[in-house]
């Protein structure tokens, strides 16, 4: 049987067996340390030495989205802020939490500040193909995938608001879509009990469309609805109505019909359901424009400033006492997904 | 003797090996009046340290086999109060900072080097890989009259992500185990400076300028860096390659021209401007 080629160095450091690259940048005709092996001093270790070997690189942390557990314990340590995106499909919860994150990459926001991120490596991987290194002419957002909630990560800093954690929870838009239908697999959903804002997502391109336009409402009324049938409501629990693609709106002569459109709605949203929240607040965002008529993360700070409002309030400084006894973690079941 | 220990942490292509063949040559030639001052050779071998300023001193780039190892370098100084002092920098490759960022992996005597003591962070500041969006670079090409070309998307890759996430990244990675020693002393270097010093800023400015995530999470606090921030340029200018098929450049031999090699040095930061590469580094073990 013919071998298999290997690649060998003997410089320690060099990975070129497993990424096929020296590590000092060389051709590999031109790496005097290629081709040669690390010289075996003594007899070798016996079999059961060879197991006891730790393995030669230090796992970081991922830099993925959270778990539910791992999301708990960001609640259980200090003060949190968890945010419930829910829409259906394709309605803009990846672009929103992506838009976000981006809006931080020039400066601060409404007077808050990076502070630090455990998600670094999925918020980057979202916004790529809204980014010019994904050499692509139009703005896109890969859509999230079915597979249960997980939950991006930031901690934001402002003279009134000490440290906060924030978590934006990300979940299917097709398992969202479902709670209308089946109320009780809602319990399932531990972000929406858990949340201390809901944000519903209202996609402005599907208003915009005169087939989809009552269907969207529709869609809006009933996920409210299952909410409070299926028990996953709280009494308090703050709602922003977010309509998106506003610039897609504000290029069309519809834009007055839409508009027009949400307001008959968030009047219906807050008749129907305004014993049942805290409040609910409309906002109009354009979180990755495909043109330079609305400016890229339109809306997103107000909407951000939303969420924040309350604990701008209730924080006065630094070093506060964790509210331990009034963290949403007290209401958090820990799942590992 | 006191003991004391600054890993020197950066991005490939940062600057990390100019400054320590600057430094060495800036202590060893006192040929200027340094805060820190070259005590003795005795107990070390000094031979990359040598080697690398020769190099330096000849304005000449270093060479990649040089800048792409893990190395542990000490210096016997002494400080204006008498005290000696050595001074060991694990210079870490820029490779494996790579591989911490890319593959979330860190081998085991780079986590050893990267856990010791306080922190010297490189920045080139002139080659800042800054976030662009495809509506802003889309709008331009139109308004220049330029066509887009379609069919060419470039799936996502850690190394794609801006120089200020990779950094931000780093520091936070210091503070968390496994490379977690606790609050530590942070210099944050931009390097060539002499490139950017025509846009008339700080080093803090530039900081909010060109790494404004990266100045919001120092400034927040929220690892508990304690930190300040210097321009430096450690050469003086762009230096000629090794490769003797290259031209040599003018501007590398007006830098060779200087009767004294030690003013190629340009060290901007805490309100004052000087040649003395080892300010922060008193800073640092204040």
């Amino acid at each position: 049987m013919p071998e298999e080629a290997i690649f060998r160095c003997d410089n320690p450091d060099c990975r070129v067996e497993e990424t096929g690259k020296c590590v000092e940048g060389l051709a590999l005709t031109e790496c005097p340390h290629f081709g040669r092996t690390s010289p075996v001093i003594g007899e070798p270790p016996r079999v059961d030495e060879r197991e006891d070997i730790p393995e030669r690189g230090l796992r970081l942390p991922s830099g993925d989205r959270l778990t539910t557990s791992a999301a708990a314990s960001v609640l259980r340590a200090g003060d949190a802020h968890l945010a419930a995106i829910l829409g259906p499909t394709d309605s803009g919860k990846t672009s929103l939490i992506a838009s976000l994150y981006d809006l931080f990459q020039e400066g601060s926001v409404e007077g808050l500040s990076f502070a630090g991120s455990r998600t670094l490596h999925a918020f980057e991987q979202a916004c790529h193909d809204a980014r010019a290194a994904s050499r692509r002419v139009e703005p896109s957002i890969d859509r999230t995938r079915i597979g249960g909630v997980a939950f991006y990560h930031l901690v934001l800093g402002g003279i009134n608001l000490g440290l906060l954690n924030l978590l934006l929870a990300d979940r299917a838009g097709e398992e969202y879509r479902t709670l209308a239908d089946e109320p009780s697999i809602g319990a399932g959903f531990v972000e929406l009990t858990r949340a201390d804002t809901l944000n519903v997502l209202v996609d402005g391109a599907r208003l915009l469309d005169s087939g989809a336009r009552h269907n969207v409402r529709s869609e809006v009324v009933m996920t409210l609805q299952a909410l409070i049938d299926g028990n996953m409501a709280k009494p308090g629990q703050r709602v922003a109505l977010v309509l998106t693609k506003f610039d897609a709106i504000a290029e069309s002569p519809l834009q007055k019909r839409v508009e027009s459109d949400f307001n008959a709605l968030l009047l219906s949203v807050r008749r129907l359901f305004g014993n049942s929240y805290g409040t609910v607040e409309p906002f109009q965002t354009a979180a990755s424009p495909k043109s330079m008529a609305v400016k890229r993360g339109f809306g997103v700070a107000a909407l951000l400033r939303f969420w924040l409002n309350q604990r701008l309030a209730q924080i006065p400084s630094l070093n506060a006492a964790p509210p331990a006894s009034k963290r949403a973690i007290g209401r958090l079941t820990v799942l590992d997904i | 003797m006191e003991e004391r220990s600054i890993a020197i942490c950066g991005l490939p292509g940062s600057g990390k090996t100019t400054f320590l063949a600057a430094l060495w040559h800036l202590v060893t030639s006192r040929e200027i009046d340094t805060a820190l001052r070259f005590d003795s050779l005795r107990n070390g071998d000094a031979s990359h340290l040598n080697a690398i300023a020769a190099r330096w001193r000849n304005a000449m780039v270093q060479d990649r086999t040089t800048m792409g190892a893990n190395r542990l370098v000490s210096m016997r100084l002494v400080n204006t109060a008498g005290t000696r002092v050595r001074l060991t920098f694990p210079d870490v490759s820029g490779e494996a900072f790579r591989q911490i960022w890319e593959e979330r992996d860190c081998d085991v005597t780079v986590a050893d080097m990267l856990r010791s003591g306080e922190v010297l962070l490189f920045v080139h500041a002139d080659t800042i890989q800054a976030p662009r969006w495809v509506v802003e670079d889309t709008s331009l090409v139109r308004q220049l009259g330029l066509t887009t070309v379609e069919g060419e998307e470039v799936t996502w890759h850690p190394k794609l992500a801006p120089t200020q996430v990779q950094l931000v990244d780093l520091l936070q990675l210091l503070r968390k185990p496994p490379l977690d020693i606790g609050p530590r002393r942070l210099a944050v270097i931009l390097s060539a400076w002499d490139k950017v010093i025509a846009e008339g800023m700080l080093p803090e400015e530039l900081l909010e300028v060109k790494l404004p995530l990266l100045k919001q999470y120092l400034n927040q606090q929220s690892d508990g860096w304690v930190w300040t921030a210097y321009g430096l340029s450690a050469q003086g200018g762009d230096y000629d390659r090794l490769d003797p098929n290259t031209p040599l450049s003018s501007e590398a031999q007006a830098i060779r021209e200087l009767d004294s090699a030690s003013t190629r040095i340009r060290l901007v930061g805490n309100g004052r401007e000087s040649h003395d590469l080892t300010e922060p580094l008193v800073w640092l073990l204040e």
